[in-house]
């Protein structure tokens, strides 16, 4: 029993982590395009991006995924995200996407804004051209300094998959549950939380070791 | 002949004019020393030279080259910009060294990065060159350190190697050490007296007035936006002949 049970939430956990790793894959770069926005020196570009933000950022994500889920059916009468699992699978993946793009883009753009203007100054009076400056003095400055919160929201991530079930995307929470079902058995359910804390605490050695990386310089 | 010649220049922050009218020259190998009160411009006239800020009206002129001319509205793109800066070199208050780099890499980071784009330079040179300038800041035997493991003394002589490693025609300080603990201020004041020993060409905003006493060729008052008096350290400091000149250096013995 054990064993079926361990391989069952195994494979739920693969989904769990393919939704993890998609996710971070997509929003990890567009939250650096979103923060960007969101300094822009034109407001018809900062404006509404601050907009998006304060939204997604001031609501549930278990409402946002719901209303990815269904707001394209109740829209447009039709479905966008595809049929059956690989459809959810989708729909769950862009709503996570964009609530994480928006909080990595809040964390970048305090990375960014936090780098004291003498450094881009003098980097400046060196002849160095905007591109030198951002790549060669400030880009490293920023990582150290954003480590730390994109670690936070990174373990926050492996968590809040969890909540993709909503849409019945099969992740370990809901294979784990659905031996209360078909086996009347509830500790599956709590044995899910090994795999996290397992994952969770590879990512948080994983962090640990860029952060003393970098500890080099301040 | 003049190394620099700044003639009417104008800077105005929204709407208040912080330099009025300043024109001045210098030659090449002098030291100029600009002392005044706090608000008085020498930051910002600073910052004009270096393209850090664009002057609203004025001409300044190094050697034969018109860098800047209101009169005649030139190129004034990104690029064009970045290259009559390097005419410039600025040490700042708060040294602003790249923290992740050593005190090496720090000074030879932008003439690697110009090398790449300018092969007259030679790149095998860079790093000799740095060394050399670091020794004669007296920090060999801190080539491999970061920023953070160094002194406020030794980051501002760091900073001026940085400077020097460009080759700038004029070299500017704003105020090297007002960032400093006071018996820190010796170390890098004597550097720049050996630098001003060698004729390097400098301007130097400071409130250490013996220093600038001892290290000028002329000193310039500054006095909101304009210059009050200029001459040589004896004329200026030892015998002002501007009534806010005399002000600005009681105030100064009193607060001594
Ligand atoms: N970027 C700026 N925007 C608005 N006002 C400024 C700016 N920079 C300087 N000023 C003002 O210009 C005046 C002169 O400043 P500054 O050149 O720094 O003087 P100093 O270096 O002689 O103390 C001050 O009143 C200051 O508040
Ligand atoms: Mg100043």
């Amino acid at each position: 029993m054990f064993l079926t049970v361990t391989l069952t939430l195994l494979e739920g956990f693969l989904q769990t982590i393919k939704l993890f790793v998609l996710t971070l894959l997509f929003s990890l770069p567009l939250g650096l395009i979103i923060s960007f926005g969101s300094m822009s020196k034109v407001q018809a570009i900062k404006v509404p991006v601050r907009f998006v933000i304060w939204v997604i950022r001031g609501t549930p994500l278990m409402l946002q995924l719901l209303v990815i889920y269904y707001g394209p059916g109740i829209i447009f009468n039709a479905n966008v995200w595809g049929s059956g699992d690989g459809g959810r699978f989708v729909a769950a993946l862009v709503a996570f996407v964009i609530n994480y793009s928006c909080y990595f883009s809040e964390i970048y753009r305090g990375g960014i804004q936090s780098i004291p203007v003498g450094q881009y100054e003098a980097g400046q009076v060196l002849g160095m051209t905007k591109h030198q400056i951002f790549f060669k003095v400030v880009l490293l400055q920023v990582i150290k300094r954003i480590v730390p919160p994109i670690s936070n929201e990174i373990i926050t991530l492996v968590k809040d998959t969890s909540l993709a079930r909503v849409i019945a995307v099969y992740e370990i929470i809901w294979e784990g549950q659905s031996f209360i079902k078909s086996a009347g058995i509830i500790w599956p359910l709590f044995y899910t939380g090994v795999f996290y804390l397992l994952f969770s605490g590879l990512l948080t050695l994983l962090f640990g070791r860029i952060e003393r990386k970098l500890s080099y310089f301040r | 002949m003049a190394i620099l010649e700044v003639r009417n220049l104008k800077k105005s922050f929204e709407d208040t004019e912080v330099i009025h009218d300043i024109s001045f020259t210098m030659d090449e190998g002098e030291t100029v020393t600009i002392i005044g009160s706090s608000g008085s411009g020498k930051t910002t006239l600073l910052r004009c030279l270096n393209f850090l800020e664009t002057p609203d009206s004025g001409v300044i002129k190094v050697k034969d080259d018109i860098l800047f001319d209101s009169d005649v509205p030139e190129s004034m793109s990104e690029e064009a910009i970045r290259r009559k800066r390097l005419h410039f070199g600025l040490v700042f208050q708060s040294f602003n060294l790249f923290p992740q780099y050593t005190a090496l890499e720090n000074i030879t980071l932008a003439p690697s990065l110009l090398a790449k784009e300018d092969t007259s330079i030679d790149a095998s040179s860079i790093e000799e060159n740095a060394k050399e300038l670091l020794e004669k800041m007296g920090l060999s035997d801190r080539m491999g350190n970061y920023p953070h493991e160094l002194s406020g003394g030794q980051q501002q002589r760091v900073a001026i190697a940085r400077a020097l490693a460009l080759h700038p025609d004029i070299l500017c300080f704003d105020e090297p050490t007002s960032a400093l603990d006071p018996e820190l201020t010796g170390e890098v004041l004597r550097v720049i007296k050996e630098l001003a020993k060698q004729h390097t060409t400098m301007i130097i905003v400071t409130h250490e007035m013996s220093f600038a006493h001892d290290v000028s060729d002329k000193i310039i008052f500054m006095d909101k936006g304009v210059i009050a008096e200029e001459g040589t350290p004896e004329e200026v400091i030892d015998n002002p002949g501007n009534e806010r000149t005399i002000q600005f250096l009681a105030n100064y013995k009193n607060g001594k």
